[in-house]
């Protein structure tokens, strides 16, 4: 009797536990699942937006064509470009400045703070704001002139090809400098300060302390954040359709979800996007396992 | 010894005073686009791209914010569309704390057959980056005539995997003894999650409902897919209407960029510990 009141009781809380998570499994399955699925099959398609006949049957024309398109190859590398660009600045400096910050003891609150605020703006304000900047007669030119002892040399910052990809970049890593610092400060704070005092006790200098006791122990932090960076970057969109958009031309930051964007909106080729954002879908999708592969295996143990 | 003493003392000053200097020009270039946007939203136009720029603005420029309040076409739409901010921020947050929650307490407390596969499958969902399945998504708004609604804003982002993992990590340490207290005392499930596991997951919620806050207030790429009316607009896309206006004032911009930081920038001084938390970083940003 009793132990029947006690399976029954399981039961009941085994039907409580399919209650809570129902809601969320079902826009799970509505807004992640289906798209991706019908991602996979409208990629097959030749379906265009705007017209009425039914989309048919294409195989693998849509992949044939992008393999084949120079566009598609061009938004690939503008991608890689700004990819490695960003990606690498972004983890040096943000592990420069977190070092750094880890090593006062003083206004350490105050300056992680001021780094970063700038990500607390949206990218869409981001981006306006160093539209002016690179103005000809704005800020950008004004302080490289100052630098390099030039004066009134336009550095051409939203025109030329190299420029503007650079200038995409400085916005990118200035947004997202003092994200990543505060994170690699979180990852340093996790060192217990027994280790750096027996390390200095020992009578190793800072250089040496960071070698060989810190930097080991932050190489999970490091490699999370760097895969972070990248998954980040492969899906930028904001920077450059802003850019664009205020009239910099599209060829050299034309980045793949732009190009996915414009596909399907501006040209009505919805199988073709779909097919590029399959292509897109299989790279993230390797960067997000590695970084959940890498994030559970992050709580390092300092024994 | 007293010789190497002072010697090393020296070159652990000089270490300190660079290692100062590094972080105050760092401090400084970080900050430089920030006062910018301040000062040139204080200034008329003429005075913005002035060489060099006039760091210090005479006294605020009110018609830059005025201007910028009622839009070029003189219908205060930016009112409107920073409504539809809130309003849509607001309530994916809302909800996405809701059903976050719901779905981390079932995960976390209870033991039912197929739990694993679940949180695996609400894991998995985390490997499906939103751009990649963005035009499929805007198919199935559309069949749904979600496009140009709240409701085709809202919907999609309501189930957050991030949330329900972090609020799963959360819970799993709460007691079971007071659950089965509650239930001994005759309380339901709904009424034990509402006045007992909701209340005390203050933290969590926090930095899950300023993430979700954050995002769609960021959101540019969705808001662009679903949105056709000037009505329905959400302040990125009023910023990047305006900004394909070829005769923008530079002054009115930044007014703009000024306003629409306002609530960010408030939530980040006031709750900034929520920002700068292990759980709120490791969730990357969406943008």
């Amino acid at each position: 009797m009793r132990k029947n009141k006690g399976f029954s009781m399981e039961r009941k809380k085994a039907r409580w536990g399919w209650v809570f998570v129902t809601p969320s499994l079902i826009l799970f399955s509505a807004f992640s699942f289906y798209p991706i699925i019908n991602a996979f099959y409208e990629s097959f398609f030749n379906r265009n937006l705007l017209s009425l006949r039914p989309p048919s049957f294409v195989g693998w024309n849509n992949y044939t064509y992008l393999f084949r398109s120079r566009e598609f190859w061009l938004s690939v590398q503008n991608t890689l470009i700004f990819t490695a660009g960003t990606f690498v600045p972004l983890v040096v400096f943000s592990l420069i400045l977190a070092i750094l910050l880890m090593s006062i003891s003083r206004l350490r609150r105050f300056f992680q703070m001021a780094f970063y605020s700038p990500a607390v703006l949206s990218s869409v304000v981001a981006a306006m704001i160093w539209l002016l900047i690179f103005d000809p007669r704005g800020l950008a030119n004004q302080g490289m002139n100052a630098l390099l002892g030039t004066t009134g040399v336009n550095y051409n910052w939203l025109s030329t090809a190299g420029m503007l990809r650079l200038s995409t970049i400085v916005v990118y890593f200035w947004k997202y400098i003092g994200y990543f610092t505060v994170m690699f400060v979180s990852g340093i704070g996790a060192i217990p300060d027994t280790l750096n005092e027996a390390a200095l006790i020992d009578g190793a200098n800072r250089w040496k302390l960071f070698w060989h006791v810190t930097f080991p122990l932050l190489k999970p932090t490091t490699i999370l954040v760097s895969i972070m960076t990248m998954i980040q970057c492969l899906k930028t969109f904001s920077t450059q359709y802003m850019f664009t958009s205020a009239g910099a031309p599209t060829r050299p930051i034309n980045v793949i979800t732009l190009n996915i964007y414009n596909t399907a909106i501006k040209d009505y080729r919805i199988g073709r996007a779909t097919a590029m954002s399959i292509l897109l879908f299989i790279v993230m999708f390797t960067f997000t396992w590695l970084q959940l592969r890498v994030s559970r295996t992050e709580d390092v143990s300092y024994m | 010894m007293n010789a190497h003493k002072t010697k090393s003392w020296y070159l652990e000053k000089m270490f300190s005073a660079l290692m100062w200097l590094i972080l105050i020009v760092a401090c400084l270039l970080i900050i430089v686009p920030l006062v910018f946007m301040l000062t040139a939203s204080a200034m008329p136009a003429r005075d913005i791209l002035r060489m060099p720029y006039p760091w210090i603005p005479s006294g605020i420029y009110w018609p830059n914010f005025w201007n910028a309040l009622r839009g070029p076409e003189g219908d205060f739409i930016f009112i409107r569309n920073a409504l539809n901010s809130l309003i849509v921020a607001g309530t994916v947050s809302f909800f996405t704390v809701i059903f976050s929650c719901l779905a981390g307490y079932g995960l976390a407390k209870f033991k039912f057959k197929g739990r694993n596969l679940v949180f695996m499958l609400i894991m998995a969902t985390m490997m499906i980056p939103f751009e990649a399945i963005m035009i499929p998504l805007y198919m199935v708004a559309m069949r749904m005539g979600l496009q140009d609604t709240y409701a085709g804003l809202i919907i999609p982002f309501l189930a957050n995997a991030f949330g329900v993992f972090l609020m799963r990590q959360f819970l799993i340490t709460f007691p079971d003894e007071i659950l089965d207290a509650a239930r001994i005392d005759g309380a339901g499930e709904l009424r034990i999650f509402g006045t007992i596991v909701l209340p005390s997951s203050g933290p969590a919620v926090a930095t899950l409902a300023i993430l979700a806050f954050r995002s769609q207030w960021d959101s540019l790429l969705w808001p662009l897919l679903v949105v056709q009316s000037d009505q329905m607009k959400t302040i990125p896309l009023y910023i990047t209407k305006f900004m394909a206006e070829t005769h923008s004032d530079e002054g009115i911009m930044m007014a703009v960029a000024v306003m629409a930081s306002i609530p960010m920038i408030t939530l980040f001084l006031t709750l900034s510990k929520y920002f700068i938390s292990k759980e709120g970083l490791t969730s990357a940003t969406k943008g």
